[in-house]
């Protein structure tokens, strides 16, 4: 029985947030779990009012904390539901406990992520912080740069997720207010898309009463690595089917993401900046203008961070003379004391033949947008390390050094 | 847009609710959920309870297993003693586990992809869980009235840590973290927080009550009862421990009752429909709480002074039930009449015992 209205293709404008509600519309989500905080509440807000509307069929239950979101959604995923949830900065730590146990059960959880800055001292805008502080635990992970492509992840992260092969929750994030804010045009599909696309969820092993199982029992410590392998196969093994999904994704919807990278004026680029999330937006504006000025600039933006895609950013980034690693996070004591994706940068180019040079820019930080005069210094920079042959040092804070 | 209407189970209550566990109930359901096998103490009040409680609701239930001795002690990979889905949870995540778990289920039925009879959704938390870590989430979870039975096996400890006091730790009762000694000769300072009644007071929509091993027909009518309660439920049931409580392991069921004869844990009913306690349950005796603290040597090494005190809050306990006090227990309450528990090398003997 469709449970979704039929609806047509059409193209609205919408933020990313409502395309987040939107997608987990089409989903046809069985259970929401929703707990205010900016900047993601908007999309909570947008699906209470389809709930309320009767546009869609779905337990929404309003949690006492972030934790207990993810213990619901860990609860009903466990059951046999498709289950949505979501959060931004602090809350995303306050469910931290959660999010081995659901990895580790191997249920599909989908949380959405609008970046927020940590605490101190309560920031509303955008740093990456809060949802890598976990991207160890899982989860499969990936940034959108626009709403368009928020809305395409939901739909392509459910299907990955619920994959038999993989089984596995999964973050899709957005960076706050640049894209969970700015309203842009979104193609919303035709419903028997979406359903050619995304087949219902079911488990294999659900709690249910006909077929007893035991979920999640104590182990002997020699009981537990073969389980953290398996976990870990999966994890592995999911970028088969990444690629896979997004292949047919783009068969079906017309739109053909690489799952892994964005190359933006990449072709003869000798300095690249290397981000994720909306930044790249600004980023690609920045390159033409710099193009302009005959400045040899590109841009890699990484779309999944989970599994890593350590052969291809290795093949990639190797082909250019310095990279420029656009943090956005705090990864404070890190290897180059700035952020976190300069180490997992470094780490997929150690095994190549001619390693570029690689710098750590704590810039976008706050959730200040990236301005056209930073892009240059940043760019400057580059060049002088490519000039000299040396970077001058792993860090630099952009905005207050010289 | 159309959906399939939920159908509910309604379970049969018991006659005779309060014999002792040795009455023998033919109307009692054959089918084990929770059988024999797994590693839990001699004596385990806690896994009685689970027992009773699954056999009150039957095959067509799914448990949900929050971190603790039921846990730990209960299931090992590969081997568990569930013949019904169970899933373990954080210690943290009873009620809101549980809520996702009842609206999958709600929401499975009603859109067609799940076909059969409403689940019983029983959680079994332990007092640590219940009263302490995950006392917001079960809040929540009664709040929004999902329709699921939530349990606080009650053993008054963290039992499976090791024996620490949690918030339902009794005044006087000796655990690792509340040790008595020269300075703190009573062990536990604080008298426990009065979680069940906190419970109704909060969500009155709810069916609250209390029970005990003791007395295992009005549990098994309770669980009954808040499972055929269209929303809500919570149960918080006397489970003795041998471990933390240090007595004979064959005196479980024996201390269940006597923990309800001495006014220590009084068993009521919170109903619902009329937004109103029901105090009319009375065990066959009342005794004074040095009966019930003698058994066991988390309180040997209470003072005249400390035994007295808990006849005060057991005394306040019986008014609170509508019993009018016999001049024995008002006489109790005078530390003149009360002698200490034990010399202090004897508490110091059974302390290592714990």
């Amino acid at each position: 029985m469709p449970t979704v209205t039929a609806t047509k293709k059409k193209t609205v404008r919408i933020n990313g947030c409502v395309a987040s509600a939107q997608a987990a519309k089409y989903a046809d989500v069985d259970v929401i779990a929703a707990y205010p905080i900016r900047p993601y509440t908007a999309t909570m807000m947008a699906l209470a009012q389809m709930v309320a509307n009767g546009e869609l069929d779905a337990e929404y239950i309003v949690a006492d904390s972030e934790h207990s979101q993810l213990s619901i959604a860990h609860g009903a995923s466990s059951s046999g539901a498709r289950v949505f949830t979501g959060s931004s900065g602090v809350g995303v730590q306050f469910a931290y406990e959660l999010y081995s146990p659901i990895s580790g059960s191997r249920m599909p959880v989908q949380m959405m992520i609008a970046d927020r800055t940590l605490d101190p001292p309560g920031d509303f805008g955008s740093e990456h912080t809060d949802a890598l502080s976990t991207r160890d635990m899982g989860w499969l992970m990936g940034w959108a740069c626009d709403a368009q492509e928020a809305f395409d992840n939901h739909l392509i992260a459910y299907r990955i997720g619920e994959d038999r092969r993989v089984l596995l929750p999964q973050m899709v994030c957005q960076d706050g207010f640049f894209v969970s804010h700015i309203t842009s045009d979104v193609e919303l599909p035709d419903s028997s898309q979406v359903r050619e696309f995304l087949p219902p969820y079911k488990h294999p092993y659900p709690l249910d009463p006909r077929h007893p199982v035991s979920h999640g029992p104590q182990i002997m410590p020699e009981q537990g690595p073969p389980l953290q392998l398996e976990r870990a196969r999966a994890m592995e093994g999911s970028m088969a089917v990444i690629e896979e999904v997004h292949k047919e994704f783009g068969e079906i919807f017309g739109r053909h993401y690489d799952p892994w990278l964005e190359e933006y004026k990449t072709d003869d680029a000798e300095v690249v900046f290397f981000l994720q999330g909306g930044h790249g937006v600004t980023a690609r504006f920045a390159i033409q203008h710099m193009r302009e000025k005959g400045l040899k600039v590109g841009m890699v933006r990484l779309r999944t961070i989970r599994p890593y895609p350590t052969d291809r950013v290795c093949e990639v980034l190797s082909k250019f003379k310095v990279v420029g690693v656009i943090e956005t996070n705090m990864g404070l004591g890190s290897p180059s004391s700035g952020g976190v994706l300069y180490a997992d940068a470094c780490a997929a180019l150690y095994e190549a033949p001619e390693r570029p040079l690689v710098i750590s820019f704590m810039a976008g930080m706050g959730g200040e947008a990236i301005v056209l005069k930073e892009f240059y210094w940043m760019t400057e920079k580059m060049i002088q390390a490519q000039k000299r042959g040396k970077i001058e040092k792993r860090t630099h804070w952009v905005g207050f050094e010289e | 847009m159309a959906s399939i209407e939920v159908q509910r189970q309604v379970l049969p209550i018991l006659a005779n609710p309060n014999q002792g566990a040795r009455f023998y109930n033919p109307e009692l359901p054959s089918s084990e959920p929770f059988v024999p096998g797994h590693r839990t103490c001699a004596g385990c009040g806690p896994s009685i309870q689970y027992r009773m409680t699954s056999k009150a609701a039957g095959d067509n239930t799914i448990l949900v297993g929050p971190t603790g001795c039921m846990y730990v002690a209960n299931s090992s990979y590969l081997c568990t003693p569930y013949n019904v889905p169970w899933a373990h949870t954080q210690i943290g995540s009873a009620g809101s586990f549980t809520a996702g778990v009842a609206a999958a289920y709600e929401a499975m039925i009603r859109k067609g992809k799940w076909r059969g009879h409403y689940p019983n959704i029983i959680c079994e938390a332990g007092d640590g869980s219940a009263s302490d870590i995950g006392l917001a989430s079960i809040s929540g979870a009664l709040y929004r009235n999902h329709d699921c039975l939530i349990i606080c096996y009650d053993n008054e400890q963290y039992a499976n840590t090791g024996i620490q006091a949690s918030s339902r730790t009794p005044y006087g009762g000796m655990t690792t973290f509340s040790p008595p000694g020269p300075e703190v000769p009573e062990g536990k300072k604080l008298f426990p927080k009065d979680l069940a009644r906190m419970m109704a007071a909060g969500h009155p929509h709810c069916y609250v009550a209390t029970a005990s091993v003791g007395y295992p027909i009005d549990l098994m009518n309770k669980v009954r009862k808040g499972l055929n309660h269209r929303g809500a439920a919570y149960l918080m049931v006397y489970t003795p421990c041998q471990k933390g409580f240090v007595y004979e392991t064959p005196r479980s069921i024996d201390l269940g009752r006597v923990v309800v004869e001495c006014g220590l844990y009084p068993i009521w009913e919170w109903n619902p429909e009329k937004r109103e306690f029901d105090y009319s349950f009375r065990p066959q005796n009342i005794r004074p709480v040095s009966e019930y603290l003698k058994l066991q040597g988390r309180f040997g090494h209470l003072h005249a002074e400390h035994i007295a005190t808990m006849q005060k809050f057991a005394n306040e306990q019986w008014k609170m039930m509508g019993v009018e006090l016999p001049e024995g227990l008002i006489q109790a309450a005078d530390p003149k009449n009360q002698v200490n528990m034990a010399a202090a090398a004897e508490a110091e003997a059974i302390a290592e015992t714990v």
